[in-house]
């Protein structure tokens, strides 16, 4: 028995270049599984302001680690096991059976399994305060959390999990041990390999791929069919990536191989046929880099602008302070609702009560409601599912709008006056009819402001229409009513309310609006019939509650992004390192070989650099111009999550890959040591 | 003409911590006139593939003279000694020493691409070695799909396509069955015939015998020397191996 452990212990001390990276490995997945996965279920986050969209971004958070723990762990395990099929195979030549190599690997395993595990939970329960700290401070909050925080219910679950995965590499080892031959492994390692050729049929199918990916990148113009695609997008784009890693690189090697002019130079003909047989080996590797690499670039870029913009987003989408509407329900069981003139009212004491000055009040009077848009028909269909067709429309009177804008237009009968809110994607309408609900209005006037919802940044077809007296808002209002039924949308009276401190309103905010439910109190009770009062429902969107869930959302996005970001890297930095030593090992024989024949140390060492370089780096080139292509379908679903600002988007993609370059350059050369070592 | 001249050369190395000084060459003398065929023969630890190392300028001598052509490699910087084994020298392995990631006829190239020959003169070389050496048609294969003969010979291609002063061969047929064996050493004759100095260091008696000339290393000196003087192949085995038994017995000749 004490053979086989002895043995093990022996075998991990020796491949420390393995192992290590192996037990690291593990002990990072595991740590970031175990954070998000306590995040998604720590019930005091939830409390936490802005804390309630956490729970279900770190579940999604937690799968995507999960996935990726599994992918990595047999990749290293693969990676290992490589390594050592002539090992194995000595070991089975001088008389051990496969079963007591299959004993020595058991214990390899448990114990670097262990190792792993350990060290992960340990790290997990230890980052985890920080990481908790990290998101209270990006949800813009005072951390609530005091002490050390360990789970049970989800440290065995993680640590089960890495178990379950440790021993399905395990068994998977013993299988591949069980299948070979003795002789095969001996000669795993050593058999000559052949050039690779170039397989037309994926170049094209690789080219094209690609091709079409980026089209749909560029090309989409409208941010719902952007979510819609980016997923198409990114699945050619992976595929046509790894083609031509595989293919492209042969075939552009090929050709160069057959200009004998070029091939036969002494810097060109060993880095040409170094590189066609570096490729072969390392194209899947490096185009797994160059894809996770981007992820990481769009994952980081993305929720880094997103977080950045908050404030701006914020300014966008309350251009005031406070908005409120009040309906109730009459005896005759009618749906009142409460005049701008009572609901100023009540602001007005409750902001006078709490020592708020109010800069200025507007009301709006306005039919909201929702359906599609073409070619100049409002077409009144119940929205169930939002496509690109989907449209808003918001309705006022021509004397709203001069109440709103000081400015007068002259309209009168179906005269209407016509606004595309929204135009970020092209679909301007420039008829001179409108249709809805039968009738038929003639545009007289387009605006290019509309005073409702100005300058808020949406997604969908968004029309803003003038009629010209109530007569006409109430035909429309009639006509959406017939369609909708019980649906239907009624007119709503609102108040915008500007103070002149933002902050200070923000800072009483709830005590303000404690202020105003008691006020809105007051007057129900104060209604002649309000013995039969059907409750008061009002409803009140404020620029701090806005804040909270802006916050909320750009700060949960952020923690994931880089928690993610973090991972792929370290990611990629495994397989960059196990590229590095298995490079190393091939090259020593090579290198040797070169010397003897006449080329100079320095002359061979300058050689073998400028192709691992080569290799290294042309997935960060491709990753870069991935993301380039990615940028503008990326910058449509921001705008979704209503980030406006494209120069924001830009500098945070830059200053991301700078930093991704530099420490892809840290980790290039840190492992290039480990390199050199080997070959020397 | 004399091509080499190794005088008093010594050669000793030195354990890592400054103890355990081993001397593997104790002041090898001989010389290689042009168009000789050299074999250097010795036991395992004579000190045989240090003079080889040493000759090839892969190593430095303690004490002593390497003179190749009248000119000593002993001081010249690494990049120099690089260009100078390759203009002067070619090298035969025991292991062949052919790049996998190359066809033979890019191994075999290598040497003139490294000293930036243009292609046609490249190829009307090639050419020239290739067809003696029966590899013509196989000269776009690689090294996984030739025999062992025939790898051994492209490597004597490369070695010969720079017209070396000195062609190298450590233990050429060390890894080749009888029959390559004597192919091989039947093109290292007809190499010889063909004016080509040839110097190889080898344990086998067969091999030795095809040499104008066998020295015998034995701890570090040249012990003893044959010349083939009118002798067959045949008599020069025989002589060869008489010496080797003697040398065995501890003997003086």
């Amino acid at each position: 028995m004490s053979l086989y452990s002895g043995m093990a212990r022996q075998n991990i001390k020796k491949n420390y270049r393995f192992f290590i990276p192996r037990i690291l490995t593990e002990a990072g997945l595991l740590a970031s599984f175990y954070i998000v996965f306590t995040l998604a279920g720590d019930s005091r986050m939830r409390t936490v302001r802005g804390g309630s969209l956490l729970p279900s971004f770190m579940a999604v958070g937690a799968a995507v680690i999960a996935l990726l723990s599994v992918v990595l762990m047999l990749y290293t395990n693969s990676f290992l096991m490589k390594q050592r099929k002539r090992e194995f195979g000595l070991y089975n030549v001088l008389g051990m059976e496969k079963r007591h190599v299959g004993k020595v690997l058991f214990r390899e395993s448990l114990y670097s399994s262990l190792a792993g595990i350990t060290a992960g939970t340990a790290l997990g329960i230890l980052f985890y305060k920080l990481c908790s700290l990290l998101i209270c401070r990006l949800l813009g909050v005072e951390s609530v959390l005091g002490f050390y925080y360990i789970s049970p219910a989800t440290v065995i679950p993680s640590v089960l999990g890495f178990l379950a995965i440790d021993l399905l590499t395990c068994l998977y080892n013993r299988y591949s041990i069980g299948v070979m031959k003795p002789v095969e492994l001996m000669a795993s390692a050593q058999t000559g390999e052949k050039e690779p050729k170039v397989r037309p049929l994926m170049l094209i199918l690789g080219t094209v791929s690609l091709a079409a990916g980026y089209y749909l990148a560029v090309a989409t113009r409208d941010p719902l069919e952007a979510i819609a695609c980016f997923f198409i997008a990114v699945f050619l784009v992976i595929i046509g990536t790894y083609f031509l890693f595989v293919t492209g690189t042969t075939f552009v090697l090929q050709r160069l191989k057959n200009r004998k002019s070029y091939y036969y130079r002494p810097k060109h003909m060993t880095a040409v046929s170094g590189l066609l047989y570096r490729m072969k080996q390392n194209a899947v590797g490096l185009a797994s880099i160059c894809i996770l690499a981007t992820g990481v670039l769009i994952m980081i870029s993305s929720t880094v602008s997103l977080y950045a913009g908050s404030e701006e987003t914020l300014a966008n989408n309350y251009p005031m302070d406070l908005y409120m509407n009040a309906t109730y329900r009459n005896r005759e069981e009618q749906k009142v609702t409460v005049s701008s003139e009572t609901l100023e009212g009540i602001v007005r004491e409750a902001a006078a009560k709490n020592g708020l000055e109010i800069e200025k009040i507007t009301a709006q009077r306005y039919l909201e409601f929702g359906g599609a848009f073409a070619d100049g028909v409002c077409i009144l269909e119940r929205v169930s599912q939002v496509s690109s067709s989907t449209a808003y429309y918001d309705i006022i009177t021509a004397d709203t709008y001069r109440a709103l804008t000081g400015s007068a237009l002259a309209l009168s009968g179906n005269q209407v006056a016509f606004c595309s809110l929204n135009t970020s994607y092209g679909k301007v309408y420039d008829g001179d009819t409108l249709t809805i609900g039968g009738a038929e209005y003639r545009i007289t006037e387009r605006l290019t402001y509309f005073p409702l919802n100005a300058g808020v940044t949406t997604a969908y077809q968004r029309y803003g229409i003038v009629v010209s007296g109530e007569e006409a808002l109430q035909a429309v209002y009639e006509a959406q009513r017939e369609a909708y039924g019980s649906n239907a949308s009624g007119i709503t009276e609102k108040i915008c309310v500007k103070f002149t401190d933002r902050e200070k309103a923000c800072e009483a905010g709830p005590e303000l609006e404690d202020e105003i439910s008691r006020g809105v109190r007051d007057f129900a009770a104060a209604q002649p019939d309000a013995a039969e009062f059907l409750g008061i429902g009002y409803f009140t969107d404020t620029v701090w509650k806005g804040r909270d869930e802006i916050h909320g959302m750009n700060g949960s996005f952020l923690f994931l992004g880089i928690l993610l970001g973090l991972v792929c890297l370290f990611a990629t930095a495994l397989i960059i390192y196990y590229k590095q030593i298995s490079e190393g090992y091939e090259d020593r024989n090579r290198y040797q070989i070169m010397e003897k024949i006449g080329m100079s140390q320095k002359e061979v060492r300058e050689s073998i650099r400028s192709q691992v370089r080569k290799v290294f780096f042309l997935p960060l080139a491709a990753a870069g111009v991935h993301v380039c292509f990615a940028f503008p379908m990326v910058l449509k679903m921001l705008k979704l999550l209503l980030l406006s600002r494209a120069t924001l988007f830009i500098l945070c993609t830059g200053a991301t890959f700078l930093v991704f370059a530099l420490v892809y350059v840290v980790i290039y050369s840190v492992t290039a040591k480990t390199y050199y070592k080997i070959v020397h | 003409m004399m091509i080499l001249e190794v005088k008093d050369l010594t050669k000793t190395y030195t354990g890592r911590f400054g103890g355990n000084q081993v001397q593997a060459l104790k002041g090898v003398t001989f010389t290689v006139e042009a168009g000789e065929y050299v074999a250097i023969m010795g036991e395992s630890g004579s000190g045989k593939t240090t003079l080889l190392n040493i000759l090839a300028a892969l190593d430095r001598p303690t004490g002593g003279t390497v003179l190749l052509d009248g000119k000593n490699p002993a001081g010249l910087r690494d990049d120099e000694l690089a260009a100078y084994r390759r203009n002067n020298l070619g090298f035969v392995f025991q292991e062949f020493n052919l790049l996998d990631t190359f066809s033979l006829k890019d191994n075999i190239l290598l040497p003139l691409v490294l000293s930036g020959k243009s292609v046609p003169e490249m190829e009307e070389k090639l050419a020239a070695v290739a067809e003696p050496l029966g590899i013509g048609d196989i000269l776009n294969k690689y090294p996984y799909e030739v025999s062992g003969g025939q790898k051994q010979r492209a490597a004597a291609a490369r070695a010969m396509i720079t017209d070396p002063k000195l062609i190298l061969a450590d233990e050429p047929t060390g890894a080749l069955d009888s029959q390559s064996s004597s192919d091989l050493l039947r093109v290292f004759e007809k190499m010889n015939g063909n004016g080509q100095t040839i110097l190889m260091v080898t344990h086998s008696t067969d091999a030795a015998s095809h040499a104008n000339r066998v020295l015998f290393i034995r701890d570090g000196v040249v012990f003893h020397q044959i010349y083939r003087g009118g002798c067959t192949n045949e008599q020069l085995y025989q002589k060869i191996s008489d010496t080797l038994t003697m040398l065995r017995k501890g003997g003086e000749v």
